[in-house]
């Protein structure tokens, strides 16, 4: 599963499960230590005294987004390789309409739940409890969902293909997005009341 | 602002922007010749009429035919879901990357088999895995789906099932409520039972 590490069969398969684990660990550290396991910090998003949120995962993707490419470009990674997730567009709208109230109401996204979960908040417990109802509840209704979540398919589409743009100039201008919206969250924050938690 | 943050803003830039204008990579993936020769002579690259249609009924998320006939023919009929693709833009970068989904079964198909098959070798040549051609093409798949067939009394039961198969899709891709000829005996309820295939295994994401 973990490319190009283990499908390149420089590691046997058996150790996916064991570079699962230790970059869930990794993971879960640093959202702790970055505070992601208070609702507060993401919920602050939402009403705009916080934005460290979309600051972290959009800079996680344009970083990681460079780096595949120089990587690609020097022949360090295979990008046949890597797993592109399939685009449903219908079932994508409609769940990220479904997990944008949840991150609104909750204040939690799955990762940073059980986050807050492990280390005893309870609102974390609640909400983490909450999505394994959802769960049971989507997978016992999805004989009706069926046709909903398999409609606009789109197959695994890059959207600099949709724009007919390369995937370089496509990274280019998602930096220059990120970096001014970085810069628009910061004066925003400067405009809202400070919350302190 | 802080210097520090600055100073991030800038590589990013700089670094996004050196993939811009970095020259174009020239060591395109080709087979070798030897496995091309190996694949060439296997049959499992031809799917049949009757199983394209099985999975476009059951709207397989893994399928993507792939229409090879001129644009105009294209526009008069086509297969559901099918993109047009005309053979000589097939090495264009936006066509490889439509193409190159190894989450899909890629069913290339044209009026005859003599397009596909020139088609499915420059794709498999560039490294592009799962493309597969449906026999006989389009000429096929009327004759097989669309048009009537007589139906022989002493078909056997196999025979019969096919042919059930092949009126409910005359049906589904048509809409006139068309009944088959089958024999008395042989005219009993038939449940079309469509073996969806699963999507390809979903890796996790997101926060």
């Amino acid at each position: 599963m973990i490319g190009p590490i283990i499908s390149s069969g420089l590691v046997s398969p058996a150790w996916d499960n064991i570079f699962a684990v230790l970059l869930g660990i990794g993971f879960g550290f640093a959202l702790e230590s970055s505070g992601f396991s208070s609702s507060r910090k993401i919920i602050g998003t939402f009403f705009g005294y916080d934005f460290v949120v979309v600051k972290v995962f959009f800079t996680a993707a344009i970083v990681a987004s460079v780096g595949l490419l120089y990587l690609n470009y020097f022949g360090l990674v295979d990008f046949s390789q890597l797993y592109i997730q399939p685009t449903f567009l219908t079932s994508a709208i409609v769940g990220g309409i479904i997990m944008g109230i949840g991150f609104a109401m909750g204040g939690f996204c799955p990762g940073t739940s059980l986050c807050a979960a492990a280390v005893g908040r309870i609102d974390g417990i609640v909400f983490f409890g909450g999505m394994f109802i959802g769960v049971f509840l989507f997978s016992e209704s999805f004989s009706l969902l069926e046709n909903m979540f398999y409609s606009g398919s789109l197959g695994a589409i890059m959207i600099n293909s949709v724009l007919g743009i390369s995937p370089e100039l496509f990274t280019f201008l998602l930096v220059l997005v990120a970096l001014g919206m970085f810069y628009g969250a910061a004066w925003v924050q400067k405009k809202v009341k400070k919350i302190e938690y | 602002m802080e210097r520090k943050y600055t100073i991030l803003t800038i590589l990013l830039i700089v670094l996004s922007f050196g993939l811009v204008i970095l020259p174009e990579k020239k060591d395109q993936k080709e087979l070798n010749p030897e496995v091309l020769l190996s694949a060439i002579s296997e049959k499992s690259r031809y799917v049949s009429a009757d199983l394209v249609t099985e999975r476009i009924i059951g709207n397989d998320p893994t399928l993507q035919l792939i229409d090879l006939r001129p644009a105009e023919q294209f526009k008069l009929f086509a297969l559901p879901d099918a993109v047009n693709i005309q053979p000589e833009s097939l090495l264009s970068a936006t066509t490889l990357e439509l193409l190159n989904q190894p989450a899909k079964d890629k069913v290339l198909y044209a009026n005859s088999d003599l397009i596909s098959e020139k088609v499915w070798l420059i794709l498999t040549r560039n490294s592009i895995s799962q493309v597969y051609i449906m026999k006989g093409g389009m000429n096929e798949w009327f004759n097989t789906i669309i048009k009537e067939m007589p139906v022989n009394d002493a078909a056997s039961s196999t025979d019969l099932d096919l042919l059930s198969f092949r009126n409910a899709a005359r049906q589904f891709f048509v809409g006139t409520g068309v009944t088959s000829r089958l024999p008395a005996s042989a005219k009993k309820a038939e449940n079309v039972q469509v073996i969806r295939k699963a999507p390809a295994a979903a890796s996790g994401g997101g926060c």
